[in-house]
Order: C-alpha cells, then structure tokens, then sequence
C-alpha cells in the first residue's frame, strides 16, 4: 500500500517501552495498563498482582523454556492482542541463555556450565530479533518490564540502572520509543520520561517530563499506558503535519544547492553561485549544510575570497 | 572574546566527574588543555578516529572490502579467467554500517563558531559536527570495551556537547549521539528542550576556573 506522507494516519501505530523500578512499585499493573495486553511471565511474578488488575491481561504465558514462548506467541489469543508484556526483560535474558546453551553447547557453553562469550553473542542477537519479529512482524506494542539495580557514583549518589546481564541492557534502549522509570514520591507514584541525575529515561512524540500514575480502585480502570499511547499518536500526526512540508522544503533546497555547487568549475562560476545560493529558500538545517558543500568545492578548486572586493579570485600565486 | 569549545568543558568536567584514582591526571590533563598543548592520541582515541573514518567512508560510498585472493583463477565455463577469493571486511564493520546507513547524506564534520556573551564577557563558541542532517545533529563515539560490559543509559546526560552544539545550530531539532562498540548500535537522543543552556555552562566553568586560580592561564591562550 502506498500513502501520501501527508495522508498517513498513525491510528495503528505501535510503541516498544521500557518500564522501570524497585521491587513493589507497580511495573506489572502499569503495563497492563496498554491496550489488550498478553503478559509473558519470564519472572513467575503474575501472582503478586491483585486479582482484578491481573483480568486485564488477555492471557498470561507462564512458561519453562524459551522455545515454550516462541510457540505461544503464534498463537491466537496473542494474534487478538495489541501489547505483549516482557515480564522481566532480565529474566528474558536469562531465558535466552537458557536456550543459547542448549540449543548449541559445544559453542555457547562453557566447560564450567556458566555461558561463553559466543553464548553472549547469540543471546544478543535472538533478543534483537525477537523484539524486532513482534513489534514489526506481529503489529504490536512491546513492553520490557525491568527490575532496577542501585549503584552508587564516586560522589555517593545513587543511580538506578536497568537489571539485566548481557548487551541487553543497552541495546534494548535504541528502539525503544518510550523509556519509562516508576518512583514513589510521598504516598504518589510517577513516571518519568525524561532523564534526570538518578536514572535515564526516554521520551519522544511529545510525552517527556513525568506525570503522576493514578492510584487504581473500583472506579478507575486501569487504562493510563493506553491513554499515553493515544496521546503519542495525535501527537504524531500533529509533528508529521508541521515536519512534512518543512522536509519537502529541505530535500528542495538540498538539490538545488547541490546542483548549484556541482556547477562550480571556476571564479566566474563560483562568485555566480554565491547569489544563487543565498536566494534558495532553506528550511532546517539547509543553509548550513549548503554552506559546508559550497566551502568544500571551493576549497576544491584552491579559489581565494578577496574580502575586499567580496568575490573569489585565484588563489595568490606564491612567490 | 574568548574561544570556548566543548572539549574544553569536557576537559574541565571531567575533573570532578572522574574517578578518584585519576583526579590528579584529570587535573594535569585540563591544565594542558587551557596551555592549548596537543595532547597525542592515545590507542583509544586513534581507535575512536578509526571508526569514524570507516563510518564515513561506508556512508558516502567510498568503502570497498578487502578482496583477498591467492590468485587462483576460475576456469569454469561460466566464470572464464575471474580471479577466486572472498571480500574481506574490517573489524568493526557491522557497527560502522549501523551508524552509516543513519548519516549517509548528512554532512561530515561541520565546522561552527557562533559568539555567546554570558555575564557581559563575549566567547566564541566553536564546534565540529561530526554530522548534520535534516535538522538533526550526530556524534559518533566508538567504545573500545564491548556492550556487554558497559552501561551506557544516560553516559550523556551531563555531557557539555549537546548544549555547545545546539547553540551552534539553533535551526537543529535533535540531537544523538551514535555509539558503536564495532558490532552493536546504542542512540541517546537530546531533544533542545531536554538540554541545558551553553551559558550556564560556561558561567560555571569560568567560576570554576576562576577559584583555581586558572583564568587569567585562559584569557591568555584563549584569546578569539
């Protein structure tokens, strides 16, 4: 199917998050707080949900192995659902290395049992294509529930970190649209989306800064990741709105220049485009990567600016 | 006007973001900074300029593999007199495609000064993108160590070049930086509205440096 930029809808839009904490802070419910979720329970923690926010989950898949996770997934509850919640994405990992040692010893296991390098290698490399399969393949939201490690700078501060072994722990950040970190202040819980000393967060589309989490009972459905989704949505079609016609603008004035500096072959035609290029209308950073074209031909070509008369002339010949 | 630059406040942040084993070498290391003496470039950074090299090289087309070969030629029907061998690729390659298949158009190291006054003393801002492109602003950083030993989540939070660049290029929407370890990409992103004023910045430092008793070493060898 071929859309217009400018006719796209963002309806179906689907978001990758990271949601993180200490132990009892509400990880789980909040991310079963995204449309139609599916929770994996890597962590065996469903349990510790109260009863009426753990209906809101589709289905949970409590499993043994890794392979267990590869077959539910195809399955169709988890076709109807909109979300699949990774429950923890460190008791993921260690699922993986589970399997990366199973499925080929002889390379990813060490003599001692504990997994090799190339173990780590293959870890990595099913974790992204995993994350990858069900955000783009299966359509839909992918939420990384992490437990928090605590670590404290040279300083005495304290800095909370994602717990999980491996590369995981950073290459889960780069795809990932939202990173959410959960904390408690006086009797109310927040997220923040926006990096601060204690803990980095991630935010886009117009959801930074942090909100508070509204505390759940009889009369509150538990809908808050669904509402920030929705947000996120409206609030892409309004930057495509207002970055659409300013990259048309861009890409208009990066060929125009471009063709303008290729022109360039001596002093004549060099101080002809300098009119030329000031008269293109820029958007972005046009102007600025124009100029850098413009200056790199020049110094091509060993032209000289003569600031007084205000135009290239042959570089001075050397005595 | 003073010239300032981002490795400059770098230089100086460092000394008190640093280990405490490598304070006094943090210290010297400034001070040879604000002396402007040409610090070599130790295995690390050539490592660092390294990757870049090839990131770019991949991005504007100019990279071809090593084609290894014992000079066995193919006498088969179909590939009559063709040289047998195999492309070889450098280290770091997988990483350095990642980053370049982000850049690739942008331009490559872009040169900027743009004046600031910050509490009625004029500086010089100066910077070197290492990228521009449609409004967004990249730095490549290469890690000698693997991702897996690393955390890297907010390593840029307090980092002066995002708020130095930015400046530079006030038409710029976003800032990333594009970490490789030569195998695996990590992007941070800064947005102009999650970064902190360059001014504040230079006002802490030249208080900073005042109190070593280190400014007049600056105005002296930082003269725009």
């Amino acid at each position: 199917m071929i859309n217009e930029p400018n006719e796209m809808t963002f309806d179906s839009k689907k978001f990758s998050m990271i949601l993180y904490g200490s132990p009892g802070v509400g990880k789980t419910t909040l991310a079963l707080s995204a449309p139609d979720p599916v929770l994996i329970d890597f962590d065996r923690g469903i349990s510790r949900i109260k009863a009426e926010h753990r209906r809101l989950a589709k289905a949970v898949i409590t499993l043994d192995t890794y392979e267990e996770v590869l077959k539910d997934i195809e399955s169709p509850v988890v076709a109807a659902a909109q979300t699949i919640v990774i429950d923890t994405g460190g008791s993921f990992v260690t699922f993986l290395q589970d399997w990366a040692m199973r499925s080929n010893p002889s390379v990813n296991r060490q003599k001692n049992g504990a997994i090799s390098l190339k173990g780590f290698g293959a870890v990595k490399s099913e974790f992204i294509r995993f994350t990858g399969y069900v955000k783009d393949v299966l359509n839909k939201n992918v939420i990384y529930v992490f437990h928090t490690e605590e670590k404290t700078d040279k300083d005495g501060n304290t800095q909370q970190r994602l717990m999980c072994e491996g590369a995981a722990k950073n290459i889960v950040w780069t795809p990932c649209d939202f990173g959410g970190y959960i904390q408690m202040i006086g009797q109310e819980r927040r997220i923040f989306f926006s990096p601060e000393q204690e803990f980095f967060a991630k935010g886009c589309h117009g959801i930074t800064g942090n909100y508070p989490i509204p505390a759940l009972g009889p009369n509150v459905p538990n809908d808050f990741l669904t509402r920030i989704f929705d947000k996120a949505k409206a609030n892409i079609a309004e930057e495509t709105a207002e970055y659409i016609p300013l990259k048309e603008k861009y890409d208009a004035a990066i060929a125009k220049g471009k063709e303008i500096v290729a022109g360039i072959t001596d002093v004549e035609t060099a101080n002809a485009a300098m009119p030329q290029i000031s008269s293109i209308e820029h958007a972005l950073t046009s102007k600025k990567e124009i100029g850098v074209m413009f200056n790199a031909r020049i110094r091509e070509l060993g032209l000289f600016f003569d600031s007084v008369l205000k135009k290239y002339t042959p570089a001075p010949k050397e005595d | 006007m003073f010239l300032i630059t981002q490795s400059l406040l770098s230089s100086w942040g460092y000394m008190y973001n640093c280990r405490e084993d490598v304070q006094e070498q943090a210290k010297e290391d400034f001070i040879r900074s604000l002396n402007r003496e040409p610090i070599p470039a130790n295995e690390a950074m050539q490592a660092g300029i390294d990757f870049e090299r090839l990131c770019y090289s991949i991005a504007n087309g100019t990279f071809s593999p090593e084609f290894v070969t014992d000079g066995t030629v193919n006498k088969s029907s179909y590939g009559d007199g063709e040289l047998m061998g195999y492309n070889k690729y450098p280290k770091n390659y997988d990483g350095a495609k990642k980053v370049a298949d982000i850049i690739r158009g942008g331009q490559i190291q872009v040169n900027l000064r743009r004046p600031i006054t910050v509490d009625g003393t004029r500086f010089l801002i100066h910077g070197v993108l290492d990228v521009l492109k449609a409004g967004v602003i990249y730095d490549v950083k290469y890690k000698v160590m693997s991702f897996g030993s690393l955390y890297l989540a907010g390593s840029y939070l307090d980092s002066p070049q995002h708020p130095a660049y930015f400046y530079l290029v006030p038409e710029a929407r976003e800032f990333q930086y594009l970490v490789s370890d030569g195998t695996d990409l990590y992007v941070e992103t800064y947005t102009r509205e999650n970064t902190p004023y360059i001014g504040d910045l230079i006002a802490e430092f030249v208080t900073s440096v005042k109190g070593m008793g280190l400014y007049e070493l600056y105005t002296e060898k930082w003269l725009a």
